[in-house]
């Protein structure tokens, strides 16, 4: 095993929303060998999410973390996934994401990306966070980045592109931004200076 | 000599005495919604709860992420 599927399956990720985001980006990391996610949404899936959103017609009416750990299972059985009915917020996202390396923010609203991204910053400093913010519309696909903000935060999108009037989401360019959250997720479990920060924690066991 | 502060990488200059009091302030200078943005004064995350609490002094380094809706 290399070292970027090693580290991948000793790691524990948190996916915060399984929308378009969250939905794309568990299914990224679970077929590159993801060993632990924490999943929560208290969303149920609806028809029109399926224009972007990895769940199936007959999956329509379902939670969207049994959605989601179904099609997961289907991909690769052995990932360990825990799913969380819930609606997030300050107070119950600690103990949710606990121990987890990082957390995805796959939210839809700008106000909860607002209240995911600082309250991981804030209160749980053995933490990353992997956040988007701009993926609306399409074409474009040169100006989604990703970018290091912060010693524990990076952050993914064009900065501006947000949902009104006209302006869709599509699945092309949200699957740009996931797989760019994906992306950064597995250079974040290898990159040296947090690999220190989880090998205190762990007591060097693992990352 | 006028204050100024280093938002996001760029530094700001004020009017002198006009240096914003508080974080709260400066936002809404900046016309940025309070509730979309993540901050940080010198590094330290600055909760949005206390955004009218966390007051600015002059040479201080601002990060201000924000967020706009979709995903």
């Amino acid at each position: 095993m290399t070292a970027v599927f090693y580290e991948l399956k000793n790691s524990m990720i948190g996916i915060a929303g399984l929308g378009g985001l969250g939905s794309n980006v568990a299914v990224a990391l679970v077929r590159t060998g993801a060993g632990r996610l924490v999943l929560a949404d208290f969303d149920i899936v609806e028809e029109p999410n399926l224009n972007r959103q990895q769940y199936f017609l007959d999956q329509v009416g379902h939670h969207k973390v049994d959605a989601c750990v179904a099609n997961l299972n289907r991909i690769r059985p052995d990932s360990d996934l825990v799913g969380h009915k819930v609606r997030l917020t300050p107070d119950n996202i600690p103990a949710i994401f606990a121990g987890c390396h990082i957390v995805a923010e796959c939210f839809d609203r700008s106000d909860q990306k607002q209240m995911l991204v600082e309250t991981v910053l804030s209160r749980m400093p053995d933490t990353a966070i992997v956040s988007v913010s701009g993926l609306a519309g399409y074409g474009r696909s040169n100006d989604i980045v990703t970018r290091r903000i912060h010693r524990r935060h990076v952050l993914v999108g064009d900065g501006v592109s947000g949902i009104g009037p006209g302006i869709p989401l599509t699945a092309s360019r949200v699957g740009v931004a996931a797989h760019h959250q994906a992306n950064a997720i597995l250079e974040l479990l290898l990159d040296g200076d947090l690999r220190s920060l989880w090998a205190r924690r762990n007591n060097g066991a693992g990352i | 000599m006028h204050p100024t502060l280093r938002i996001n990488g760029m530094e700001k200059q004020f009017p002198q005495d006009r240096l914003p009091k508080t974080l709260a302030e400066l936002l809404a200078e900046l016309k940025i919604d309070q509730a979309t943005v993540v901050a940080e004064i010198d590094g330290h995350i600055i909760e949005r709860k206390n955004f009218a609490a966390a007051a600015l002094q002059p040479g201080q380094s601002i990060e201000l992420v924000r967020f706009v809706g979709g995903g």
